[in-house]
C-alpha cells in the first residue's frame, strides 16, 4: 500500500548530514520515530500516552535517559497535556511562535479523535503540524479492535496528508517526508499513523531518504522555482502606475513565508498603505504610519473604508475569506485592477477574479517587484502619485479610530488590552480563545512582529488560547506570552490550567468574563430579536480565581473595579511565574465596527462610539441564511 | 456541465477516498467512476465524471490537485480524447435468433447462456451504451446489467505545423 523508495526521494534533505552517524544500526520502529524527531531538532514534545503508542513513549524515555544534559534536563521534553487537544494545540501554538513544524504524539482510537479539531485548525491556517497516532496492530485493523479508529479516513478529509504505515520498511522514509509535506509549499498539518506492531517492528535505520511522492514535488519544484519575468514585473508596474488609490491586503501567507521584512520594504519604497486579515496580523507592523492594522466584518472602520475606496488592490497571502470580503461582487468595488500573490495556485481568483497573479514564493517575489521598479525609476513618493492618497488615508484614520465608551462604573474590556498593551508594547506574544475577546485582541493591540498572534482565525476554535499560549511559551521562553481568553472558550481546555503550572510556565492567563457566550449573544441581538439561547452563563457557578488557585496558580485575582485596571495590570504582569487574571467586564460591551454576515463595508455598523461615514441604518433583526 | 476528468493518483491507503472525499463535500454526486493500475506500478488511473458549474468543477480541480497522492489530474472533456464503457447484461428470452440480430447490430457479443438466460458485452460510449440498453429492452427481458463507467484516454496530441 505504500509507495516505494526510489531515488526520487533522495530530493533535499539540508536537515540531515550526509550519512548518519547512526545508519546500518537495528532499532525498532519507536526508536526510529524517536531518532527522525530528534534529527529534526525537536527540542519538545506534546502528548497524551496510551495502549497503541506506548513503544514510542517509552523509546523518547530512554532517549532523554540516553541523553540527558548535565542538569539532568531532557533532550526532548515530552510535555503531558489534560487531554490530546491541548497536546496538538500546544503544538500547534509552538509552530505559530516558532515557524517550526509542532509535533504531538498520540494513541490510538479517542486519543487520535482528540487530535481531529487542532488538526483541522492547523489545516485551515496553513499550520506545520507532524501528529504522530499509535494504531491497533496491523492484523487488527478494521476488526473494531479496542481502542481503533479509522485515522487515516477521519483526518484524510481534515490534514494535509495522511500516512498509514502498514510496511514497516517505510517509517523512517514516512516520518521524514512528513516533516517535508508539514513545512514546504502551503504548510499544514500531517498525521502518521502507526500501528503498535510497526512500532516494534526491528529495522535498520537509514538516517536519510524520503518517500518519493512525485506529484506533490513537482509541483512544489514548479512553485519555490517561479520567478516573475521582466514582462510580468512591466505589467503589475503599469497598472500600478496608473493606480491613484492603491492598498495591500495582506494574509496569514506573509506570516508563513516569512515575507514581512519583503513586505515592509515593498510598502515603503512606495509608499502603499497595508491593511491585513485577522491572520496576517504582525506580517506588518501595526504601529507602522502606513499600517492600517485589520479589515473584514470587525476590521477597523478606517482599514474597510480604505478598501472600499482603493482603485489597486495587492492581495498578498490571503484568501478572500467570507469574514474578509462579505459579499465578493461588492468587495473592493472601486478596484480597477486586483493583483494576488500566492503560493496555492487554487488561491488564484477562488472568490474574485484577480487581474495580475503570480504563484510563487511570497518574499523574492516582493523583493524582485521592489527593484524593478525601483530600477524602473518608479517613485510614486517622488512624483505624488499618491500624495492625495495618503491624506486621505489619514483622515480616516483620525476620524474613523477605534473608540468605546470612556467612562461608567464597569470595566470595558478595550481598556483592559490598551493597558496591557502599553506595558507589552506590542512584543508580547498573545493567543487567544475565539469569541468577542479575540476580536477586541485584534482590534486594540499592538503587534510589531510577526508570529506574535496566535488565533484560531478559520476554524475559530473555542478552547485554543490556553494550549496555544503553553506551546508558544515552550518555543519562545524569552517572551511574554498572554492568553487573552473569555470565560466561555477557556472553559473549553481549561485542564490545561494545571499544565501551566506543572511545568512553572510564566504564562498570563486573563479571562475577560462577560458571564456568557460574548459574541453569540451579539448576534442573538442583532439578528435574532434578543432571544439569548444557550449563551448566557451569569448562572453559572465557577469561581475562576479558585478554580486557578486549585490549579496551583500563586498570582490569582479577579479585577472588578475600573479604577484599578492599571495597578492590577502591572502587578499581573510583572509576576514571575504562572498568574491568572479574572476580569469581569461590561456584559454589553460589542465589538465594533461590524459588517454583518452578508453584508458589504458600505453597510458597516460602527456602534455608538466609531464615527461612520454612512448613515446609520436600522439594526438587522431578521434572521440570516449567512453564517 | 458534462466534466469528464482523469487523475494518475499514487497507490496509498486513503487516496481514493480523499479525491472522492473533495467531489462529495462539495455536493456533486459522481455519475460514473473507474480505478485500475496503469503501466506504472506506484500508480492508478482514475476516470472520473460529474455533471457540474464550471467553476466549482474547476475549483475542485484545483484542490484536487494539491492532494499529496495525486501524480496528475487533467480534465478531458476539455481535450480530445476517447472514452469507453463496458456493458454486461442479463437477459431473458425465447427468441434468441431477434437477440442474435440485436448483437450483430449493435457490435455486441453473447458471453454466456443457459437456457432462456443469455449474458451479452458490449462497449462503446455512454450515450451508445444507453441505446444498446434501449434496443436490448426492446428485444429481449432485460433481467440485471452492471455498466462499468467511463475509462478514458487523450489522444495523441497534434503537433502544431
Amino acid at each position: 500500500m505504500n509507495a516505494q523508495l526510489d531515488s526520487i526521494g533522495d530530493i533535499g534533505r539540508p536537515y540531515a548530514p550526509p550519512v548518519h552517524p547512526l545508519a546500518g544500526q537495528v532499532m525498532t520502529g519507536a526508536d526510529i520515530v524517536v531518532q527522525v524527531l530528534a534529527d529534526e531538532g525537536l527540542a519538545v514534545l506534546f502528548g497524551y500516552s496510551g495502549g497503541a503508542i506506548l513503544p514510542v513513549y517509552d523509546a523518547v524515555f530512554r532517549f532523554n535517559e540516553a541523553h540527558a544534559g548535565a542538569d539532568g534536563t531532557d533532550p526532548m521534553p515530552l510535555i503531558v497535556p489534560a487531554n490530546e487537544q491541548g497536546a496538538c494545540f500546544m503544538a500547534a501554538g509552538y509552530a505559530r511562535a516558532s515557524g517550526k513544524v509542532g509535533v504531538a504524539l498520540v494513541t490510538s482510537g479517542p486519543g487520535a479523535t482528540n487530535a481531529v479539531t487542532p488538526v483541522r485548525d492547523s489545516m485551515a491556517d496553513s499550520i506545520p503540524l507532524v501528529v504522530i497516532s499509535g494504531q491497533v496492530p496491523c492484523a487488527s485493523i478494521g476488526t473494531d479492535a479496542f481502542q481503533e479508529a479509522p485515522i487515516s479516513t477521519i483526518m484524510g478529509a481534515c490534514a494535509k496528508h495522511v500516512f498509514l504505515v502498514t510496511d514497516a520498511s517505510t517509517l523512517e522514509a514516512t516520518l521524514r517526508t512528513a516533516f517535508h509535506i508539514a513545512r514546504s509549499g502551503r504548510p499544514g498539518p500531517v498525521v502518521v499513523d502507526i500501528p503498535k506492531d510497526v512500532q516494534n517492528a526491528p529495522l535498520v535505520f537509514q538516517g536519510e531518504r524520503q518517500l518519493p511522492v512525485r506529484g506533490y514535488r513537482m509541483r512544489l519544484e514548479a512553485v519555490t522555482s517561479a520567478r516573475l519575468d521582466n514582462a510580468s514585473c512591466a505589467s503589475f508596474f503599469d497598472a500600478l502606475g496608473k493606480a491613484r488609490r492603491p492598498l495591500i491586503y495582506a494574509g496569514g501567507g506573509v506570516i508563513s513565508a516569512e515575507a514581512s521584512q519583503a513586505l515592509r520594504k515593498f510598502a515603503h519604497a512606495f509608499g502603499i498603505p497595508v491593511t491585513t486579515t485577522l491572520m496576517g496580523i504582525g506580517g506588518f507592523d501595526t504601529t507602522d504610519p502606513l499600517a492600517l492594522h485589520m479589515l473584514g466584518m470587525h476590521g477597523t472602520a478606517y482599514a474597510n473604508y480604505a478598501m472600499d475606496d482603493c482603485d489597486f488592490v495587492f492581495a498578498l497571502g490571503a484568501r478572500f475569506d467570507d469574514r474578509v470580503v462579505g459579499v465578493p461582487d461588492q468587495f473592493a468595488p472601486k478596484a480597477r485592477t486586483i493583483a494576488q500573490i500566492d503560493i496555492d495556485p487554487a488561491e488564484i481568483g477562488k472568490v474574485k477574479r484577480v487581474d495580475w497573479h503570480h504563484v510563487g514564493t511570497l518574499d523574492l517575489a516582493l523583493d524582485r517587484l521592489r527593484r524593478y521598479g525601483i530600477e524602473h525609476g518608479f517613485a510614486p513618493l517622488d512624483d505624488g502619485r499618491y500624495a492625495a492618497w495618503h491624506t486621505h488615508i489619514a483622515d480616516l484614520k483620525r476620524v474613523h479610530a477605534l473608540d468605546y465608551q470612556r467612562d461608567g462604573d464597569l470595566i470595558q474590556p478595550y481598556a483592559v488590552i490598551q493597558a496591557i498593551n502599553r506595558i507589552t508594547e506590542g512584543k508580547a506574544i498573545i493567543s487567544t480563545g475565539v469569541g468577542q475577546h479575540q476580536m477586541w485582541a485584534a482590534q486594540y493591540f499592538d503587534f510589531r512582529e510577526p508570529r506574535r498572534w496566535l488565533t484560531s482565525g478559520s476554524m475559530g476554535t473555542m478552547g485554543f488560547g490556553l494550549p496555544a499560549a503553553i506551546g508558544a511559551q515552550f518555543a519562545r521562553r524569552d517572551l511574554t506570552v498572554i492568553d487573552i481568553d473569555g470565560d466561555a472558550s477557556i472553559r473549553m481546555n481549561i485542564g490545561e490550567m494545571e499544565t501551566v503550572t506543572t511545568y512553572n510556565l510564566p504564562v498570563k492567563i486573563v479571562v475577560m468574563n462577560n458571564a456568557g457566550d460574548g459574541m453569540v449573544r451579539q448576534w442573538q441581538k442583532l439578528f435574532f430579536k434578543g432571544r439569548f439561547s444557550a449563551s448566557d452563563k451569569s448562572l453559572h457557578k465557577k469561581d475562576f480565581v479558585c478554580a486557578a488557585k486549585a490549579d496551583g496558580f500563586e498570582w490569582a485575582e479577579r479585577l472588578d473595579d475600573p479604577a484599578r485596571i492599571e495597578a492590577t495590570i502591572a502587578s499581573f504582569l510583572a509576576f514571575d511565574g504562572p498568574a491568572f487574571l479574572e476580569v469581569v467586564i461590561d456584559p454589553d460591551a460589542g465589538v465594533y465596527p461590524m459588517v454583518g454576515p452578508g453584508a458589504c463595508y458600505a453597510q458597516m455598523i460602527t456602534g455608538d462610539h466609531i464615527a461612520s461615514r454612512n448613515e446609520r441604518l436600522p439594526d438587522a433583526t431578521e434572521p440570516t441564511g449567512m453564517f | 456541465m458534462r466534466h469528464l476528468i482523469s487523475i494518475l493518483l499514487q497507490n496509498e491507503a486513503g487516496a481514493l477516498a480523499r479525491v472522492a472525499g473533495l467531489f462529495a463535500a462539495r455536493g456533486y454526486n459522481i455519475e460514473s467512476l473507474t480505478v485500475a493500475a496503469t503501466h506504472d506500478a506506484d500508480a492508478s488511473r482514475l476516470s472520473l465524471t460529474i455533471f457540474g458549474d464550471d467553476a466549482v468543477v474547476e475549483q475542485i480541480i484545483k484542490q484536487s490537485r494539491k492532494l499529496v497522492d495525486v501524480l496528475e489530474i487533467v480534465e478531458l472533456t476539455r481535450r480530445n480524447h476517447v472514452e469507453r464503457e463496458l456493458l454486461v447484461a442479463r437477459v431473458e428470452t425465447g427468441n434468441e435468433d431477434l437477440l442474435a440480430l440485436c448483437l450483430e447490430r449493435h457490435s455486441a457479443r453473447l458471453l454466456d447462456r443457459s437456457d432462456d438466460s443469455f449474458i451479452v458485452e458490449y462497449t462503446g460510449r455512454s450515450e451508445d451504451v444507453d441505446r444498446f440498453v434501449d434496443a436490448l429492452g426492446a428485444t429481449a427481458d432485460v433481467r440485471d446489467y452492471a455498466r462499468s463507467g467511463i475509462a478514458a484516454i487523450e489522444q495523441r496530441v497534434p503537433l502544431a505545423v
